[in-house]
């Protein structure tokens, strides 16, 4: 139960990651358009000459400002979108739609019963908001999160729906959407009465946070820094910086929730004296340790490092300590002692929540939006003024950090021998290899192997997690591959490190491979690595023997000839995936593509021998010269006709040209029987071709060349 | 080596789409599977050749397994074969 747990926080947490990656565009877009129009900075910097309102440039800097402030207004749109997405298993666009349709409804929905029950005046104070015109309760990001939530779940129930024949067109993923919005709809008419109550329980939470004072910043800067190794960091704070939870204000006569967002209230507003430290507590802390003291750290261990591994080692810190500093993105650094000495990170942790306590008590009011980087300090704090943000206390800190973190570091390492990169006994190798090293590794491993660099850390990651069968879910977050598996006890843990991760971390089915900021392309190049035929030989390819090579050679020799085949039938190509039988779209039965006939001659689409004609005539074998085997199908389910409407003209054994008819057919009386039509040629030996080209599209002619095989 | 036979009782026969199925779960082990019909043997893992068998409702198939998981293997196509065919 708590591995499931788990498991779906993950997930959910890593579905966050598509809307906040948003958020550094649009906070720049805001950071620099605000500061620029704001009257208080201009006269600071004496721009007041050169940026006039009304001039072109006050113009643009503004349509920049309310470009990035339009972002944080619909944030909540944004997660009902991206949560889904992030949570729907396949057909991800279709669960994005559906997420968009359900948020408008439920609000609709809550509108008018609002309106029902004497309008938004009738209703407690502050707890209304207008989003995207619509009047609605304040929900924050959590009405995103609940729309995203629940149409992932109704969308993976769902995607795969069999209607009733006069009802197949509503069928599969266009089912989604509809049932998306009947559910919202009841939703919306139940959250009109629940949430009110959810207000008053989080307003009163809030409040508590808020009354905890300078402690509580300290509990949940320690919390927040803990968090990161389980990957629930994202879980936690987004509550502080998106609901009620991290206070409520009004801000320019519009109420604002959260703490990030009356951040970014406050910087699009003209109006600002000094930015509100009850939000920035639960953000500014973050500057001081990720901009001086985890680099300092990564100077001591540097310092630390054995003399000839020192530049090995250097490489690798250097360029996750300035990742740290100019981004915020940490993990790859934290990472780096977090497994070889958990003490030195639970110290870490504890001056990470030091750090957000001494901003609160200096009242530095400096907002981010995504992480503690210089480019958010620069944005956010130095160029709004020191009199709004107090941001020279960061610097100040940061300093004493950078010695406290240097000096804590260095000595922990020396005393108790931590064994953090460049101090590993001889026998083991560095833990973090830079891309170099890697790719320098594979060539002298794999000598003329055909495998490129990139699909060699596929092909250890494949095996590490257990092989294909064994993948049920892959997403990333920033820093992460995470992964879920059908048997965790599968996952080898130092192939999945021999592929570049710096760290790997179990709960349960969950599998996270730490490799920082780049894991989107790792991600990428193993999702494409997936989809070639080579990677169900994953295990061949990464041997250190010459193996591989001959595996690549091996099938290079002796290969099934290419080959191009030509259309089957004059009509519509359809490609496989999209025909409505799931024994096709699968490919269980073998790659290849699909046409919806206008006439019925199915013809031959090489040159070859007949193998089997189906006694009901709907489907026929082939095999062509080069000894590709091929079936075509005529029409789905079309078994059940028992011959009616089929006339064949070939029989087994008999030997055909390209283009001869082999079976005749009546597509209209097809159709009216209720079934359809759509007619896939397979390639039942999909194995023996290193690659099969079914990108063609639209209407097509028998006869002209519709598949390549090589 | 296992040897055992079935009876099709699906009134439709191995046509593509338990075929694709059948062949796909043979793949899934290492042991040579085998199904035989009036004197002619295929090999399972063969789509082509098992829907070329043109088993029909009421046909009896000899199954012969053979290899390292013969024993699971055996099961497997079983359990198969009652539960589709």
């Amino acid at each position: 139960m708590k591995d499931k747990i788990f498991g779906v926080l993950q997930r959910v947490g890593r579905s966050f990651m598509l809307p906040i990656a948003l958020l550094p565009v649009a906070g720049l877009f805001l950071g620099i358009g605000s500061s620029f129009t704001n009257p208080t900075t201009l006269e600071t910097y004496h721009l007041t000459n050169v940026i006039k309102e009304g001039g072109l440039l006050y113009t643009i800097l503004d349509i920049m400002s309310k470009t990035g402030s339009v972002v944080f207004d619909n944030l909540a749109l944004l997660f009902a979108m991206g949560v889904a997405i992030g949570m729907a298993k396949k057909e991800k666009e279709v669960a994005a739609l559906a997420g968009a349709i359900s948020y408008l409804i439920m609000n609709t929905a809550i509108s008018a019963l609002i309106t029902a029950n004497g309008g938004a005046d009738a209703m407690a104070a502050n707890s209304t908001t207008s989003t995207l015109g619509i009047t609605t309760l304040q929900m924050g990001v959590f009405g995103g999160i609940i729309v995203g939530l629940g149409v992932a779940a109704l969308h993976n129930r769902f995607y795969k729906i069999q209607l009733p024949q006069v009802l197949s067109f509503f069928g599969g993923t266009r089912f989604v959407p509809i049932i998306c919005s009947i559910v919202y709809l009841a939703v919306g008419i139940l959250m009109f009465f629940i949430w009110p109550v959810v207000q008053t329980g989080i307003a009163h939470l809030g409040q508590l946070v808020l009354e905890s004072g300078y402690a509580g910043t300290w509990i949940y800067g320690i919390i927040e820094r803990a968090l990161i190794p389980f990957g629930l960091h994202h879980v936690f704070y987004m509550p502080f910086w998106q609901t009620e939870l991290g206070g409520s204000m009004i801000i320019d006569g519009v109420t604002v929730q959260g703490a990030q967002n009356i951040f970014f209230a406050e910087l699009a507003s003209k109006t600002t004296e000094h930015f509100s430290v009850s939000a920035t507590r639960f953000m500014a802390g973050k500057f001081p340790f990720m901009i001086f003291g985890l680099p300092a750290a990564a100077y001591a261990m540097y310092r630390t490092a054995r003399p000839e591994k020192k530049k090995l080692v250097g490489g690798l810190l250097l360029s996750a300590a300035l990742t740290s500093m100019l981004t915020g993105i940490t993990e790859p650094l934290e990472f780096t002692f977090l497994f070889v000495a958990p003490v030195m990170y639970a110290v870490h942790c504890v001056l990470a929540g030091l750090s957000y306590m001494l901003m609160h008590i200096f009242n530095v009011g400096v907002g981010m939006t995504f992480s503690g980087g210089i480019i958010d300090l620069t944005l956010f704090g130095i160029l709004q003024g020191n009199e709004k943000t107090n941001w020279i206390w960061i610097v100040i800190v940061g300093i004493f950090y950078a010695f406290i973190y240097y000096f804590v570091f260095y000595f922990m390492i020396t005393r108790f021998n931590f064994k953090t990169p460049g101090r590993e006994a001889d026998s083991e190798e560095t833990k973090l290899y830079t891309r170099k090293d890697l790719d320098a590794r594979n060539k002298s491993a794999n000598g003329q192997a055909a495998l490129t660099g990139t699909d060699r850390v596929s092909a250890l990651i494949l095996k590490g997690l257990g092989g294909k069968s064994n993948l049920s879910d892959i997403d990333c977050c920033a820093t992460r591959l995470r992964i879920t598996v059908e048997a965790p006890e599968l996952v080898n843990d130092s192939l999945l490190k021999e592929s570049g991760a710096s760290g790997v971390i179990h709960k349960g089915n969950g599998v996270q491979i730490i490799y920082g900021p780049q894991v989107s392309v790792v991600k990428s190049n193993f999702e494409d690595f997936l989809d070639k035929p080579e990677s169900d030989n994953a295990d061949a390819l990464i041997g250190d023997a010459p193996e591989p090579a001959d595996r690549v050679n091996a099938s290079k020799e002796n290969p099934t000839k290419a080959e191009a085949l030509y259309s089957h039938l004059t009509g519509q190509i359809v490609s496989l995936e999209n025909v409505d039988d799931e024994a096709f779209s699968s490919k269980a039965l073998g790659d290849g593509i699909a046409v919806e006939p206008t006439v019925g001659r199915l013809c031959a689409p090489c040159d070859g021998k007949v193998e089997t004609v189906f006694e009901t005539g709907h489907a026929i074998n082939l095999i062509s010269k080069s000894g590709c085997e091929i079936l075509l199908h005529i029409g789905i389910d079309t078994v059940k006709l028992n011959g009616r409407f089929f006339e064949t003209h070939v029989s087994d054994g008999q030997e055909i040209r390209k283009g001869d008819l082999l079976i005749s057919f009546d597509p209209d009386e097809i159709r009216k029987a209720g079934f359809r039509a759509t007619t896939p040629m397979i390639i039942c030996n999909s194995d023996d071709y290193s690659s099969i080209d079914t990108s063609a599209s639209g209407s097509v002619s028998a006869g002209e060349q519709i598949l390549e095989l090589s | 080596m296992k040897t055992f036979t079935y009876t099709i009782k699906d009134e439709l026969g191995i046509h593509a789409r338990p075929a694709g199925m059948l062949a796909k779960t043979a793949k899934s082990y290492d042991s040579e599977i085998t199904m035989t019909k009036g004197g002619k043997s295929v090999v399972c893992t063969r789509l082509m050749s098992l829907m070329g068998l043109g088993v029909k409702c009421g046909d009896t198939v000899t199954i012969t397994v053979s290899g390292s998981d013969e024993d699971s293997a055996a099961e497997g196509i079983k359990s198969f074969l009652e539960s589709n065919l």
